[in-house]
């Protein structure tokens, strides 16, 4: 699955991403009022099914939240994002704006910094490919106790496609990591494609 | 004579875009890097006037080169175009020397204005 898109389309992409996620990390870092350093986020298109053993491994014995958003745009680029942190950098980042440890507002917090997060790079995704989104309200699928490979499963069954981006964050004095997977409909990749030849032909 | 430039950034797309941008009538021999390593190997060896710099690259980014720039003294013009829009980020490589800053995806006639205002085109 992974060569679902060619090398030149896949470059295309990777930069339409990685400025996407300077107006998102840009906008996380005035909420946290901090300095967020940049990476070069790594992307990969998976089978849906697939997707449950991709990130289990990662969140392994771990707690970890899932946050999932829907997102709506046109020529069917739809489908649903869905953020993964590990509850130790969701404690990090709580304790930055000072929430105390085990707080019920720290859900919220990681509610707030998803859809921060995933509206403003879907954003500027769409924008790049002369779309534009409108979205559901933020959802937890999971918090700490429950299976996130099972939660996955039930989430990524309605999918064809996802496309996981793995994002790390660097605070000034923590590191903060995520993982942001858009799990999409084949006609959203056809779309995509179509897009990215377009503007490749541009170039 | 032709200006040499050399445009820095780990995308291949993100170079094209920089490269259509400029202005037709500017006179410039382009040369490429991949990243922040290739660019100074480049700009240790050959005399470049303008450098469009990207900053978030793999193995060095945009901020170690203009550290390196400024540590060895190398003589040129830096333009700045990232994702990177952070006011820090944009304060910090000002502060290291910068000619300007320029948002990516590269907007020309921003990328014209500036060349304009350092007398460059």
């Amino acid at each position: 699955m992974n060569g679902s898109f060619n090398e030149e389309q896949r470059d295309c992409l990777q930069e339409i991403i990685n400025v996407a996620m300077g107006l998102a990390s840009d906008k996380l870092a005035r909420f946290l009022n901090t300095f967020v350093h940049l990476q070069v986020p790594s992307i990969a298109l998976v089978g849906a099914s697939h997707l449950p053993a991709e990130i289990e491994t990662r969140y392994q014995d771990i707690e970890a939240a899932m946050v999932s958003q829907g997102f709506f745009g046109n020529e069917g680029l739809r489908g649903e994002a869905i953020v993964l942190y590990q509850m130790e950098n969701a404690h990090k980042i709580s304790a930055l704006l000072g929430y105390e440890p085990g707080d019920v507002s720290e859900i919220e917090m990681l509610t707030d910094i998803s859809s921060i997060l995933t509206t403003t790079f879907l954003n500027g995704l769409a924008e790049q490919l002369d779309n534009s989104m409108s979205y559901s309200a933020p959802r937890i699928l999971s918090s700490r106790n429950r299976d996130i490979a099972e939660v996955l499963t039930n989430t990524s069954f309605h999918w064809e496609h996802a496309l996981k981006v793995d994002i790390s964050y660097q605070l000034i004095d923590h590191s903060f990591n995520c993982d942001m997977v858009l799990l999409i409909p084949g006609e959203a990749v056809n779309h995509i494609k179509t897009i990215l030849d377009r503007i490749l032909e541009e170039y | 004579m032709a200006l040499p430039v050399l445009i820095c950034d780990d995308s291949i797309l993100a170079r094209k875009q920089v490269r259509k941008s400029l202005p037709e009538s500017f006179d410039v021999e382009v040369q490429t890097a991949g990243n922040g390593l290739e660019a100074l190997a480049i700009l240790r060896s050959q005399e470049i006037g303008l450098v469009f710099l990207d900053l978030t690259m793999p193995e060095l980014d945009g901020i170690g080169v203009l550290e390196a720039i400024k540590a060895e003294q190398i003589d040129c013009f830096v333009i700045v175009i990232s994702a990177d829009i952070q006011p820090e980020m944009q304060r910090r490589v000002m502060e290291l020397g910068a000619l300007a800053f320029i948002q990516k995806p590269v907007n020309e006639d921003k990328l014209h204005g500036v060349l304009r205002q350092y007398g460059l085109f």
